[in-house]
């Protein structure tokens, strides 16, 4: 990947980030929040994703950002009304400056009038005349200031910025002049001196003619923030009546932090002659590195007083090389970030044109949490070798028998003080994949707004908990399901505003989206208020199709969870069901891919909840440890709903010699792992465990096993890697003492057909 | 064996072994049997140490187990070659190969010798019976015997139980 490549990934992954803020923002303004903090966070989250557009060249989305920019500012200065109808056309915006991000990103072409609309009724509102041409936004060439953070020996780090700086190679000296040479110590600027004010003072005096000498200037690696580098030649003409008294007058204050030297020869002098050589710079460079310089010293003096962190260092010299260079202003905000977002972002920021006043809002925005971006698999590998350590911890602590803990003493309070320690540190780890469900959350407005349109139907979406952390891999398997879910609620959940209207409810209706974490799981929710499933109409159509046999009868539960069903899920029964269907076996499948499971409550005339269960984590799972056959087994605790003894359990037997287990009057299926497994047994019938499991979420099923050992939490390992998948199998894991113990898929278990007992 | 001759051996690539090199192979014996396979997909040798069987296979896989955290299947070659079970001790051996991307272990009852074999003294498996054909590539003479030279990807195919 070229850095060019890679500065492109990182100004997508700001993007997503950026939109994702933008949608939060324009949630709180749509709920009625027209404060001008939002609109600012609007306008800058905006205007940061056009400067690293025009940076890359995407000259679509510049012009469109461009244009929702200048009418945000018009919002802003108060010239236009934020009416409601101004913030729908700005949430509209948003989803454009989206599409069109995504289009950038993925190289496609976008329909040449895509926005057309929304960037007519901008110039509508603001008037056309004021609003900055976008030719001459055009015009601007970016040049991206690139700042090299490797160590450079021979100190040729500041070349590039003094590359940009016009030079003026001509000293304008008069006849008869004083030539000063200034280098003030760091000591100088540690009293709060300004060099731009004495030169300034000088001037009075005078006709001035200056010139930098930043030959001293170290390599990046090498930059001592609170030293001092530059040093100036002042070749003054003086005035009628001033002389070399006057001069030093100016330096009074200074005298001691700086080096000084007058000579009161002409311009032909040795001075003069060197002067000649020294790049000579207009004034308002020379402010521009002193404010630079200045700068630096001021934060660092505000700060704890020593400037340690990498991160401020890189800050400087990219605010530096922006005061430099005379066409740019530093538009991004000086506060810390991690290095590698901050020099990514330097390019598009040196290619702002109009915000110094925002730059200022958002310099003094309080600094957020710091944060870094890992490559997941770093991560990843951490959290496997966290795995294994809780492994080798609870072997540890599994050899611990009674005599050595009575000898042992020492040894024992180590091996509890490392469990402990493990434990945390396996939680902090788990802790940096988690994500909040905000970063799925949050495009679902969108979802929701669109749905309106193409419906017909009034809606709004409320979320509720989006601050709920869930490890990342369960968080990127959830959007589909959610988009479907929610399609589901808007298509046949919610009813017409007149339906609606006439049944006493409010012609908008609400789809909540929440999270909420219970104990192990996180459970997400999609609920409606709207007419709830049309049983009758499930059950006929289930029926038709064949899902459900003529005799059956089920409970109102069991149809509404035929929604589920695969068969029920095709085009047509989606235009002709009043209830649910689209794609939600997709969901169900999807949810249990990931160790979740899916339920649905609906209430006739007053909605439908879907609810998702999700494990917290994909990488430790809790189970119980059984014996099937002398092999070790382990079932999910996640999927068990209770365990007892076979010589309690009430069993009946149909013709085919197949065992019914009766619970609480219900009779379900019993699975003998023994025989789904094919692993021969020789413990006593009555001697054995039934574990009762979850099965798809609405049933349940019994299995057999011949012991039940304990609970522990495990490491999911992959049978696949090497071998294949086994039905039955949902993968491996390895024991405290080595040994390799199968993770039993009760769901999966559903595909094996019953075999008889083998004969004991 | 010369050691120099032994060290060339393992630098051959494989486009140098076909045009009239040597390969090498670890040599093992089922019974009174010697097979081998090349050196350069074996990933290590140990001492067996038990398996977790794995259900609803086909009898000659053994089972799996943990090698340094990752899962690995081992087939019992005996019971492959349709001789029944191996009665396995600490004693038999399970070589660790890889297969493609994957990693197998073989249950033999012993590792015998590293052979150095000029490339085109590899015969044909005579035509006759399909398991042979199948399960050998080649057939290559060690001290005036018969050496097998197996065919790990057929060993591994085939390996779930028929469901009827």
């Amino acid at each position: 990947m070229s850095e060019l490549d890679e500065f492109k990934a990182t100004y997508f992954d700001e993007c997503a980030e950026l939109l994702g803020a933008l949608e939060e923002e324009f949630t709180e303004i749509e709920a009625g929040d027209r404060s001008a903090e939002r609109l600012n966070a609007v306008f800058r989250a905006i205007h940061s994703i056009k400067g690293g557009a025009g940076a890359f060249g995407f000259q679509r989305l510049v012009a469109f950002a461009h244009s929702f920019e200048t009418l945000l500012d018009h919002v802003r200065n108060g010239e236009v009304e934020l009416t409601d109808e101004v913030v729908a056309l700005c949430i509209r915006s948003n989803d454009l400056v989206a599409d069109f991000v995504s289009a950038a990103r993925n190289g496609e072409d976008l329909p040449d009038d895509h926005g057309a609309d929304e960037l007519a009724r901008f110039e509508a509102l603001y008037g056309g005349e004021d609003g900055e041409p976008l030719e001459e936004f055009d015009d601007i060439e970016f040049e991206p200031v690139m700042v090299s953070f490797d160590g450079e020996p021979d100190g040729s780090g500041f070349d590039d910025f003094f590359a940009n700086v016009p030079m003026n190679d001509e000293p304008s000296l008069s006849g008869k002049g004083i030539t000063i040479r200034f280098r003030p110590h760091a000591a100088l600027y540690q009293r709060a001196n300004d060099p731009l004010l004495l030169l300034r003072e000088l001037a009075t005096l005078g006709d001035v003619s200056v010139a930098a000498e930043v030959d001293e200037l170290p390599g990046l690696a090498q930059f001592e923030p609170f030293s001092s580098y530059c040093s100036w030649t002042i070749s003054l003409a003086p005035k009628e009546g001033v002389g070399i008294e006057e001069v030093r007058e100016v330096f009074e204050f200074v005298e001691g932090d700086c080096e000084l030297a007058f000579s009161d020869e002409g311009p032909a002098s040795p001075m003069a002659g060197a002067l000649a050589d020294d790049e000579t710079l207009p004034d308002a460079a020379i402010g521009s590195i002193v404010a630079g310089t200045i700068a630096d010293t001021s934060v660092a003096d505000t700060g704890s007083g020593e400037a340690e962190d990498d991160s401020f260092d890189a800050l400087s010299f990219a605010d530096l090389a922006a005061a430099i260079e005379p066409a740019a202003k530093a538009a991004e905000p000086a506060r810390p970030e991690p290095i590698e977002t901050r020099s990514a972002m330097t390019p598009p920021s040196a290619g702002s044109t109009d915000n110094g006043a925002d730059d200022k809002a958002h310099a003094a925005k309080p600094a957020g949490g710091q944060s870094i971006r890992v490559d997941l698999d770093k991560v990843d590998r951490v959290v496997n070798m966290v795995g294994e350590l809780v492994i080798a911890q609870s072997m540890l602590t599994q050899q611990m028998d009674d005599h050595l803990k009575a000898r042992y003493q020492e040894l024992v309070r180590g091996v509890e003080v490392l469990a402990q320690t493990t434990r945390g540190l396996q939680d902090s780890v788990m802790a940096i994949r988690a994500q909040p469900v905000k970063t799925v959350f949050s495009r679902l407005p969108r979802l929701v707004r669109e749905l309106a349109t193409k419906t017909g139907k009034k809606m709004k979406l409320e979320m509720v908990g989006e601050q709920t952390e869930i490890d990342k891999t369960i968080i990127e398997q959830l959007s589909d399901p959610l988009t479907h879910m929610i399609r589901n609620s808007a298509d046949h959940g919610l009813e017409s505003p007149e339906k609606r209207v006439a049944a006493g409810k409010p012609d908008t209706g609400t789809i909540t989206l929440s999270a909420e974490q219970a104990g192990g799981n996180i459970i997400i929710a999609v609920q409606d208020d709207g007419g709830g499933i049309n049983r009758e109409r499930v059950l006929s159509l289930a029926r038709e199709r064949g899902v459900v046999g003529p005799e059956q009868t089920l409970t109102d539960e069991q149809i509404d969870e035929l929604i589920f069903a695969p068969g029920f899920s095709t085009a047509d029964a989606v235009s002709d069901i009043s209830g649910r269907g689209v794609g939600m076996d997709v969901v169900v499948s999807n949810i249990k891919k990931i160790g979740g499971s899916v339920h649905v409550k609906s209430w006739p005339g007053k909605g439908t909840r879907v609810q998702l269960r999700l494990p917290l984590t994909l990488a430790v799972l809790d189970v119980m440890l059984v014996k099937v056959g002398g092999a070790p087994y382990v079932i999910p605790l996640s999927s068990i709903v209770e365990t007892m003894q076979t010589r309690r359990a009430e069993f009946g037997e149909a013709p085919s010699g197949r065992r019914m287990l009766r619970v609480r009057g219900e009779y379900l299926r019993v699975i003998d792992l023994a025989c789904a497994f094919d692993m021969p047994t020789d413990t006593a019938e009555n001697e054995r465990f039934v574990v009762l499991c979850e099965n798809d979420g609405r049933s349940h099923v019994a299995l057999i096993v011949d012991d039940i050992i304990g609970q522990q939490q495990v490491v999911i390992k992959s049978l696949e890697e090497n071998f294949q998948r086994i039905d039955g199998i949902a993968g491996g894991t390895i024991l405290g003492d080595g040994s390799v113990a199968l993770i039993v898929d009760v769901q999966g278990l559903n595909s094996i057909p019953d075999l008889r007992p083998v004969a004991a | 064996m010369d050691v120099a001759e032994q060290a060339f051996g393992n630098e051959l690539d494989p486009g140098a072994q076909a045009s009239g090199g040597t390969m090498q192979l670890i040599a093992f014996s089922i019974g009174e049997q010697v097979y081998a396979v090349e050196i350069t997909t074996v990933r290590e040798i140990r001492a067996w140490s038990g398996a977790t069987p794995l259900p609803r296979t086909r009898e000659f896989v053994r089972g799996v187990i943990n090698l340094r955290g990752t899962i690995v299947p081992i087939f019992d070659l005996r019971a492959r070659f349709g001789a029944g079970l191996t009665d396995a001790t600490k004693n038999h051996v399970v070589i660790v190969m890889s297969v493609g991307e994957k990693w197998v272990g073989m249950l033999v009852d012993a590792v015998s010798d590293i052979l150095t074999i000029p490339q085109n003294e590899i015969h044909a498996v005579p035509e006759g019976e399909t398991m042979d054909t199948e399960l050998l590539k080649g057939i290559v003479t060690h001290g005036e015997k018969m050496v097998g030279m197996i065919d790990l990807p057929a060993i591994v195919a085939g390996v779930k139980t028929d469901v009827s």
